[in-house]
């Protein structure tokens, strides 16, 4: 292990700070010692000359001053290394979700979810102790420890000698050791992240578990996984453990040579009690911060563990994000307008709004990973018409959904009304609902006027750019029931409020206000193409018939409706219907 | 520090937390001998120095010097076995504890559990039950080990001079009550605050990771990534304000361990001059010097005061934050067995056939006011194959969890003619079944995955009923029974995860099986097969069936059809 890893001073600019400001006070509590035990040394040995109080009160006074000034700087040092953890967990949070909003959602679909949101807050906590308790301990040793050594070698060579034989071993035994336990410390980090996600398992599959009557067993599961914990965290702590043992006896046992071998030579006379007693208050002090990193080597190494994954976050180039889609030549910009196709649409739109022609797909192929998932598909999606996408399970319907949001890279020709669309990320043409509701905590409002704040309304893409951001933050009602209303949920109130995950609706409602969501940016924005996952999988026939209903309204304004579904009401209701074939892989 | 504001629920957490006396005690007794021998190396080793430099005959120090070097050598190795026992033990009462702790879930879930944020739950189950280890590791011992000492120290230094024992004595106290309560008055709301903060800011981080994709899609990720640096922002500033009391702390120990020194050197040189302590008629040289630097060496293993007093608030917070997800009690609307044996009774089906019947059953979820189902009357034999549908919201999910007794009822619900309420739980669940809406698939295996409904299956009984619910070739092109689902089921798609459910609650073989919108997330043309599989399956075993579903089922496969009327 590494006592300090470049990427975290290059990732977090407060980590940088911290080590300046850090160093600068280890070097100021470094004098303050040397004068403390100097003073302290100096009214004892005046003390024991048998000289007055009166005498010895300016020490007193002295010492007294130099007590208080210790105190600051102990007070500013963990004040500086508190904020300096806070601060760079903070950078670092915002960096890899960053990075997670850039390498997208296909990427992170990739990964569990919970063990990403664990790294990036529990996982991340590791660095406090990091902070506040290594990285000061490790500045004072590489600044207190060789200062204090040269001013203990300057007053008794033979004690800085002794000093000087046993540090050396410190950092060596710290290596030995730290070896030792580096590929069990990855071990425990890992048991750890298993353990975080199998008591969620657990926790989170309950109702199933007491189904089949198996909630006790699990009793003995959980057991089992602690007791696996304890046994391996106890095999790392014993040779962790080890390690601050070996430290403490040497530091412990050299001051007892130090002690010893000054006691016998003050006997003969060949030294100052002064001296003597300077020299055994500050031999303990040289090794205290070599101690102190020993004793919080396993935080350190926590700490580390835990950047160590946001680092692999951080720097994993492995996948193009980037959807790469051949440019046709003579349409590198969207069209402004669209003469043709734009008939009963209020204005010319700046974005594509509806009207603006057909979807058309040529020679679109989608691959994940190494498979060919879509191979050269061919497809055209007419404006005002509602298409139903079709095509057995596997079949790569998903993917394509997920291609054509910009999820995932496609390659070939995606035209908008005769322009290439989907280079980039930025869907600002494209409505859509997915299989699963994904609905959020808040209102049903908040739900399905999401995103409303940062997209531009339809008004100020037909009349200036440059409208106040106020007039684009707000969330228009009867939009909103509209939205609703369309999507056959005119029974489910806008005011009601959500938990996580959109408890508090049943399936079918939460289905249908996600379908409003998509209905709702499609008519705020003016997105000409909608489309929708397996909207109706959970509604019984009258839902499906009203959200039909709302679909072909949505159409009927000269957009493109695309339902990926099965349903028969569903595909009788299709202007269209595009089957999509099996690859048959050799 | 007072126990008063914690709620009975939340000292049973604490008591959870605490190892038993039998672990605990080896850690505590080796503790406190290495921090008494720490103070007494410094003691011996200045006595030794100043003894020395009076130049007596070194017959005179021979037992100094062997106090020095043992101290030296037991301290470090008691302190070794000191922080291995107590870890260990601490480690043993973690399993302890999280077991009492799913105990007390495991009879509220999942209905008693559904208001709880899923990323909130998680870090109060990983990280509060961890914190909770703290309580013996960073509390308990701590104090006992530095109070123990300094009591032993501060009797010393009064034998010696009695002042200086007294001004010990003082700073002592000074040290840890300002201490604790200066730094407690600044930082225990910001600690207080931090707690909540992380769930929150869990909460906000899991859901924008968990709906990367709608975020993405509908141009609303970059706000929820500055409302999470606005908590982000909050949670910074409440950690950098009670940074500011950890070091408060920190600088009043320090201030007030050189105030001891100070006061042992004022009021140890005049009584070296003038009279004598307790121990001998006149104090001498080296004494005094072990008078004074004694409170150095005291207040080394004092720091651990303060930060105890600090690791009690966290773990406090803790409890109580655990107390409080999982109530001790469940909620009335969650059902509790008769503890009763006069009450309870047992259904004895032993493969008889079971005829279950409702009576205006109504049900209510925690929390709610209004019912989620109400006057239900329905009778299902075996043989039976009845399709429920309903509009949305008409309470047919709550019925089925109703039935097998996740919510408790009001009116009547008998089995064989017996009153459910009487039978326990888990009877009921083993003749009631339920393919949930949204299936659970845990984090393992195809076959782990089935195992779980009857274990004693073969892998040709698991091939065979993937077979029947149509997912035998997906399961070969994926290599077999091995495959991973992943985490709830991420690998799996919404029709094949459905598909599994409904081969595990096929194979558990239950009397009476009630199938929660099994169509949802299957196309069409397989959703046929499945209701066909699935009823074709009771016809066999002279089970009853209730299939809930909202897509439409051929006449020729059931024999009832009940709906739920929408209800305000």
């Amino acid at each position: 292990m590494r006592p300090l890893d470049s990427r975290l001073l290059r990732y977090a600019s407060a980590a940088r700070r911290f080590l300046l400001i850090g160093a600068l006070l280890g070097f100021a509590q470094t004098l303050v010692i040397i004068a403390f035990a100097w003073l302290l040394t100096r009214a004892i040995t005046l003390t024991v000359a048998g000289e007055s109080l009166g005498a010895i009160v300016p020490t007193l006074a002295a010492l007294a001053g130099v007590i208080v000034l210790r105190s600051a700087l102990i007070w500013l040092l963990e004040l500086a290394a508190n904020r300096g953890a806070a601060q760079v967990k903070s950078q670092l949070r915002a960096r890899v979700m960053a990075k997670l909003a850039e390498r997208g959602p296909d990427w992170v679909a990739t990964r569990q979810s919970a063990r990403l949101a664990t790294v990036v807050t529990t996982g991340l906590d590791a660095l406090d102790n990091y902070f506040a308790r290594y990285l000061p301990q490790l500045l004072l040793t590489m600044i207190a420890t060789p200062i204090l050594i040269a001013v203990i070698l300057w007053q008794d060579l033979a004690s800085g000698i002794t000093v000087i034989i046993v540090i050396p071993l410190i950092p060596i035994f710290m290596i030995l050791i730290g070896r030792a336990t580096q590929s069990v410390q990855q071990e425990q980090w890992q048991a750890l992240q298993r353990l975080s996600t199998g008591f969620l398992d657990v926790v989170g599959g309950l109702g199933t578990l007491k189904i089949y009557g198996r909630e006790k067993r699990q009793f003995d599961r959980i057991r089992s996984i602690t007791e696996e914990y304890r046994t391996r965290t106890m095999k790392v702590l014993r040779v962790s453990f080890l390690s601050g043992f070996v430290l403490e006896l040497a530091a412990s046992l050299s001051v007892a040579l130090i002690a010893v071998s000054i006691g016998l030579r003050l006997i003969d006379g060949a030294l100052l009690l002064g001296v003597g007693l300077f020299v055994l208050l500050l031999a303990p002090e040289a090794f205290l911060p070599l101690r102190q990193v020993g004793a919080q080597f396993h935080s350190a190494a926590d700490g580390l563990a835990a950047a160590e994954e946001l680092f692999a976050i951080l720097d994993d180039e492995s996948v193009a994000t980037a959807p790469t889609i051949a440019a046709v030549p003579g349409h590198s910009a969207l069209p402004t307008a669209d003469a043709a196709a734009t008939a009963g649409a209020p204005a010319p739109a700046a974005l594509p709004g509806p009207g603006s022609g057909a979807l058309r797909l040529a020679g679109v192929s989608v691959r994940r990973g190494d498979t060919v998932v879509i191979d050269q598909l061919h497809a055209e999606f007419a404006s005002g018409e509602l298409t139903a996408l079709r095509g057995v399970s596997g079949v790569g319907k998903s993917t394509l959904v997920a291609a054509l949001l910009g999820f995932v890279p496609l390659t070939g020709e995606l035209t908008l009304g005769g322009a290439a669309v989907g280079a980039g990320a930025a869907r600002p043409w494209l409505a859509w609902a997915g299989q699963r509701p994904g609905l959020f905590r808040g209102t049903v409002a908040d739900n399905v006027a999401l995103g409303a704040a940062s997209a531009v309304p339809k008004a100020a893409a037909s009349t200036s750019a440059a409208l106040p951001s106020a007039a684009l933050t707000s969330a228009d009602p009867a939009v909103i029931a509209q939205a609703l209303n369309w999507a056959g949920a005119a029974e489910v109130s806008p005011a009601t409020v959500l938990g996580v995950n959109g408890e508090g609706l049943s399936g079918g409602q939460a289905q249908r206000v996600a379908a409003a969501r998509a209905i709702y940016r499609a008519l705020v924005t003016d997105c000409h193409v909608v489309i929708l996952d397996e909207p109706s999988s959970a509604l019984d026939a009258d839902a499906e018939a009203g959200l039909l209903d709302g679909l072909r309204q949505l159409a009927d304004q000269g957009r493109v409706v695309i339902v990926v579904s099965h349903r028969p009401a569903v595909v009788a209701a299709a202007d269209h219907v595009i089957e999509l074939q099996e690859l048959i892989h050799v | 520090m007072s126990d008063l504001t914690l709620d009975r629920s939340a000292r049973d957490v604490l008591r959870l937390a605490q190892p038993r006396p039998r672990w605990f005690a080896p850690g505590l007794a080796a503790g406190t001998t290495s921090a008494v021998m720490a103070v007494a190396l410094l003691a011996c080793s200045a006595w030794l120095i100043t003894r020395a430099a009076e130049m007596p005959s070194l017959a005179f120090l021979g037992m100094a010097v062997v106090g020095v070097r043992a101290f030296a050598i037991f301290r470090s190795v008691f302190r070794y076995v000191e922080r291995l026992t107590s870890h260990d033990a601490a480690f043993r009462q973690l399993a302890e504890l999280r077991l009492g702790i799913f105990r007390r879930i495991v009879p509220v879930a999942p209905a008693g559990l559904a208001t709880t944020g899923r990323g909130d739950l998680l870090t109060r189950l990983v990280r509060d039950v961890d914190d909770l280890q703290d309580l013996p590791l960073r509390v308990v011992q701590p104090l006992l080990v530095a109070g123990i000492t300094a009591s032993l120290s501060v009797v010393g230094i009064w034998l010696i001079v009695p002042a200086a024992g007294l001004t010990l004595l003082v700073c002592l106290l000074l040290a840890g009550v300002l201490g604790t309560l200066f730094s407690g008055s600044l930082a225990a709301r910001a600690e207080r605050e931090l707690a909540p903060l992380r769930g929150a800011l869990a909460d906000e981080v899991l859901e924008i990771v968990e709906n990367l994709d709608v975020l993405t899609a509908f141009d609303a990720l970059q706000p929820r990534l500055e409302e999470l640096a606005r908590i982000d922002e909050r949670l910074r500033r409440a950690t950098l304000r009670r940074s500011v009391g950890v070091g408060v702390q920190s600088a009043v120990v320090s201030l007030f361990a050189g105030a001891a020194t100070l006061g042992a050197l004022y009021f140890g040189i005049p009584e070296l001059t003038g009279g004598g302590g307790l121990l001998s008629p006149e104090l001498l040289g080296p004494t005094l010097v072990v008078a004074v630097l004694v409170p150095m060496a005291v207040f080394e293993v004092f720091g651990m005061v303060p930060l105890a007093a600090g690791a009690w608030r966290q773990v406090r917070v803790s409890a109580m934050r655990v107390a409080d997800v999982v109530p001790a009690a469940p909620p009335a609307e969650i059902p509790v067995d008769v503890v009763d044996p006069q009450v309870l009774v047992s259904l004895n089906q032993a493969d008889a056939p079971v005829v279950l019947e409702l009576t205006d059953l109504g049900a209510r979820w925690p929390g709610q006011r209004d019912p989620g189902v109400a006057g239900v009357t329905l009778r299902l034999a075996p043989g039976d194959r009845v399709h429920l549908a309903g509009p949305s919201g008409a309470g047919k999910t709550t019925l089925a969890q109703t039935l097998v007794r996740f919510l408790d009822y009001t009116g009547s619900y008998r089995l064989n003619g017996v009153e459910v309420r009487l039978l326990a739980q888990s009877e009921v669940r083993q003749v009631v079944g339920l393919c949930e809406q949204r299936p659970w698939l845990f984090d393992d295996s195809i076959r782990q995955n089935l195992l779980f409904a009857r274990d004693t299956a073969t892998d040709t009984e698991l091939n065979v009923v993937l077979t029947r619910v149509g997912l035998a070739d997906w399961a070969a092109r994926r290599g077999g029974l091995d495959a991973r689902v992943g985490e709830r089921g991420a690998l799996v798609s919404g029709g094949q995860a459905q598909r599994i459910a409904l081969a595990r609650a096929l194979l558990a073989d239950f009397p009476v099986l009630i199938v929660d919108e099994p169509t949802a997330n299957v196309d069409s043309a397989g959703a046929d097969a499945l209701v066909r599989d699935i009823l074709t399956a009771a016809a066999d075993a002279h089970r009853a069936v209730l299939l809930i579903s909202h897509t439409p089922v051929p006449d020729e496969l059931v024999t009832a059809r009940v709906t739920l009327p929408a209800h305000a």
